[in-house]
């Protein structure tokens, strides 16, 4: 058999390598010169993002499978690159000084950094099963070392542990569910499995298995109820930084990677598993909105209130339509600039290493630190949904959405539950503004520094532009799905 | 041979993965049970490249990529292990415990 | 039915018997290590089966890197945590609802099982690795590189976490 060279698309995996490369130099500076400023590799990373940005931005005008057939470059591919790369960028402006204060500053974290996004981006745009698996590990991985990454934490190890047991638990059902769809169809291409699903000599029920077995999977990386265990305990044990990066990265890749998979390869079989996720969604909204009242750290809190948003975002992929697809997008990408600029508020609270994580800490900081206090009650309200943040018109695009699909009664079961979200977040504004300040916290002031400073203001920033004028962005989501997906 | 046969041994590989990893509580035994659940993977992906016989044999590939996740989640696993029992002198998960609701 | 069993046929249910027993005793056994003794059984085994159903180049690296480093790895970590050797529990407590659950995905995977491939046979013919390779670096060589990318991850993250300073 002779071999003949494979064609490769160099352009459309530009953005992957760009990360990759990123991340080759910045192990290789960090191996030769151990010493070397931090504020270099910071830079070198924020550059490489950039890289990876432009070559993603010259891809607008593509559409094409490529890869032999394993890589889609699609509109909800460019979008998904577009929020992931915000992300990182966003989650270096605030980690760079966390890590120095909590003394934790070791230069690996910036290449994990990238090597992690390039997973999430490769999860996003992946056409084939096999890839998404890959990719799906590789953003896992490096995120199980980036959550112990304070090593002599206690709680950072026991969230590493936790995350990484039962990440690896969901990998083996994924991967089951994998092997049974590719006995099933012959094939991992998602578009090949599509038309295969369609013919009637699949059995439908082995295809229902293989299907949940995957389901099962991706609901584990969104922290959807009931494989949400692992997130409260990862989130709070994790560095803030990372629990940002988690927060807003991993649930904007694994749920692009979930809509992709399920309406392209499964679209044939929407009407099984449309009302499983029906039942999965409200109950993720729920559990997570009423768990999170109970809570008394900041950061456990912010936890279950990302879970009761999962709920959310899946009321896109239950609504299976296009308006379900692009007002997830447009939900992941001001979710994950608002739950970003709460935990940069969350590392801005002190200015040792230290943060504020009790919730009684924050009693009456807005009254001390009014600018402060006011961009950490706009990221609440907006992760309650209320106007006129961008929050708000998240949840109303994707309600539109499950009405367009007659999905009446999720819309009701998710107002309920945001009205249930709305107390303890409401809670915590009125502790930082209405009580009086303790006059001694133990903590000495708070602790902003340029960088934390910016990505708190272009956070604000975005949250109420895209709460106020959110037309463009609306219409770049729709532009993104306005062809579906490709392949 | 009938197909059927290994895709049951797999079956068989999974469920006992599945009962280790609820049931064992030292961590190691955690990632050994896990192993067995992933090897069931395995052996239903080369039956059923046996019985597809597509020229790229997709089952084989995906088999071999397996393996080597096994191998990484196995290296990442037991250096947390490894870091936890350093501060706490045991690995058992039940007493791992710090983060509660 | 079992005096018409071909000799690769008799192979692979001696080595799926020694597969499923030694898997019995990775999950039951009260020492740790001859846990790790029993997953070489099981790893072994299937090793063995991968190239009774042709699929040689897996079986051998199967062998290689599961029998050769994995465990080794395993038995490793084992040491290093100082795991006790028998007397010490090495199960929690729900057992009994772990049997139930791992029952019931066994009896639900092998009704489905035998539900759709019941009566496909399959013939056993050896794959070439030449084809394995081939496939490798045309069809596959995306994830090929992906899967490189990941090894790089797991690398660096395990020095981070495991590096004493």
């Amino acid at each position: 058999m002779p071999f003949v060279a494979p064609h490769i698309a160099w352009h459309g995996i530009a953005p992957e390598l760009a990360l990759v490369g990123g991340a080759l130099v910045a192990l290789l500076i960090d191996a030769v010169k151990p010493a070397v400023d931090r504020r270099f590799l910071a830079g070198l990373s924020l550059a490489t993002i950039g890289l990876a940005a432009w070559f993603t931005f010259d891809l607008r005008d593509t559409r094409a499978v490529i890869m032999q057939g394993t890589l889609a470059v699609d509109g909800v591919a460019l979008f998904g690159r577009l929020i992931l790369l915000i992300t990182a960028a966003m989650t270096i402006l605030i980690s760079y000084h966390y890590l120095s204060r909590r003394r934790i500053h070791r230069g690996e974290y910036y290449p994990l950094l990238l090597l992690a996004t390039s997973g999430m981006t490769l999860l996003a745009a992946s056409n084939d099963l096999l890839l998404s698996f890959l990719a799906i590990e590789t953003l896992s991985l490096a995120l199980y070392v980036m959550v112990g990454f304070a090593r002599r934490d206690e709680k950072s190890q026991e969230g590493a542990l936790k995350y990484f047991l039962l990440g690896a638990f969901s990998s083996a059902f994924l991967l089951y569910g994998i092997a049974l769809t590719y006995g099933a169809t012959g094939s991992t291409q998602l578009s090949v499995i599509s038309k295969q699903a369609a013919v009637a000599s699949v059995d439908e029920r082995l295809m229902f298995v293989a299907v949940a077995m995957i389901a099962v999977g991706f609901a584990f990386k969104v922290a959807a109820v009931p494989f949400h265990m692992w997130s409260p305990d990862a989130y709070q044990g994790a560095p803030t930084s990372v629990t940002g990066f988690m927060a807003a990265g991993t649930k904007a890749a694994a749920f692009i990677g979930f809509f992709r998979v399920f309406l392209v390869a499964f679209g044939a079989l929407q009407w099984d598993w449309r009302p499983v996720l029906w039942i999965v969604a409200v109950a993720t909204m729920a559990v997570g909105s009423l768990l999170a009242i109970a809570q008394t750290d900041v950061k456990r809190m912010l936890a279950y209130s990302s879970i009761a948003h999962a709920g959310y975002v899946l009321i896109g992929l239950v609504a299976a339509n296009r308006d379900g697809v692009s007002a997830a997008l447009f939900y992941l990408l001001i979710y994950a600039v608002m739950v970003l600029g709460a935990f940069a508020a969350v590392i801005v609270s002190a200015p040792g290493g230290s943060e504020r994580l009790s919730l009684a800490e924050w009693g009456g900081i807005g009254r001390r630190y009014p600018v402060f206090g006011g961009a950490m009650t706009l990221f609440l309200l907006a992760l309650a949904g209320l106007p006129p943040t961008s929050g708000f018109t998240g949840k109303f695009l994707l309600f539109a959405a499950a009405i367009k699909a007659h999905e009446n009664a999720l819309v009701v079961a998710a107002t309920i539950t945001s009205v249930v979200a709305a107390f303890f977040y409401v809670r915590l504004i009125v502790l930082i503004w209405l009580q009086d300040p303790p006059p001694d916290d133990g903590h000495p002031g708070i602790g902003p520094t340029p960088a934390l400073i910016t990505s708190l203001g272009i956070a604000a920033a975005a949250t109420i532009v895209f709460g106020v004028w959110p037309q463009s962005l609306i219409d770049l989501a729709r532009n993104a799905i306005s062809h579906g997906f490709v392949g | 041979m009938n197909l059927a046969w290994p895709l049951t041994l797999g079956a068989l590989l999974f469920s006992i993965g599945v009962y280790g990893v609820l049931a064992r509580r030292n961590a190691v035994l955690v990632l050994m049970s896990i192993e067995l659940m992933l090897n069931a993977v395995n052996v239903n992906l080369v039956a059923f490249s046996t019985w597809i016989r597509e020229t790229i044999a997709i089952g084989q590939i995906f088999a071999l990529f397996v393996i080597t996740i096994a191998a990484a989640e196995v290296g990442i696993g037991l250096a947390i292990v490894l870091l936890i029992f350093r501060n706490r002198e045991t690995i058992n998960i039940d007493e791992i415990d710090l983060l509660k609701w | 039915m079992i005096l018409a069993a071909t000799g690769p046929e008799i192979a692979f249910w001696g080595f799926a018997v020694v597969a499923g027993i030694a898997g019995f005793f990775v999950v039951g056994s009260r020492n740790v290590v001859h846990a790790a003794l029993y997953l070489v059984g099981v790893l072994g085994s299937v090793g063995a089966i991968y190239i009774v159903l042709g699929a040689e180049f897996v079986g051998w690296v199967q062998i290689l890197i599961y029998v050769g480093a994995i465990v080794v790895l395993l038995l490793f970590g084992i040491m290093l945590t100082k795991a006790p050797i028998g007397g010490v529990a090495l199960d929690n407590n729900q057992r009994p609802v772990a049997f139930i659950v791992a029952a019931t995905t066994f009896g639900g995977l092998t009704w489905i099982i035998w539900r759709t491939f019941g009566g496909t046979r399959i013939r056993l013919s050896p794959t070439r690795t030449a084809q394995i390779g081939n496939s490798l670096f045309t069809h596959f060589v995306l994830p090929f590189e992906a899967v490189s990318v990941l090894l790089l991850a797991a690398l660096v993250g395990a020095i981070v976490l495991a590096r004493r300073d």
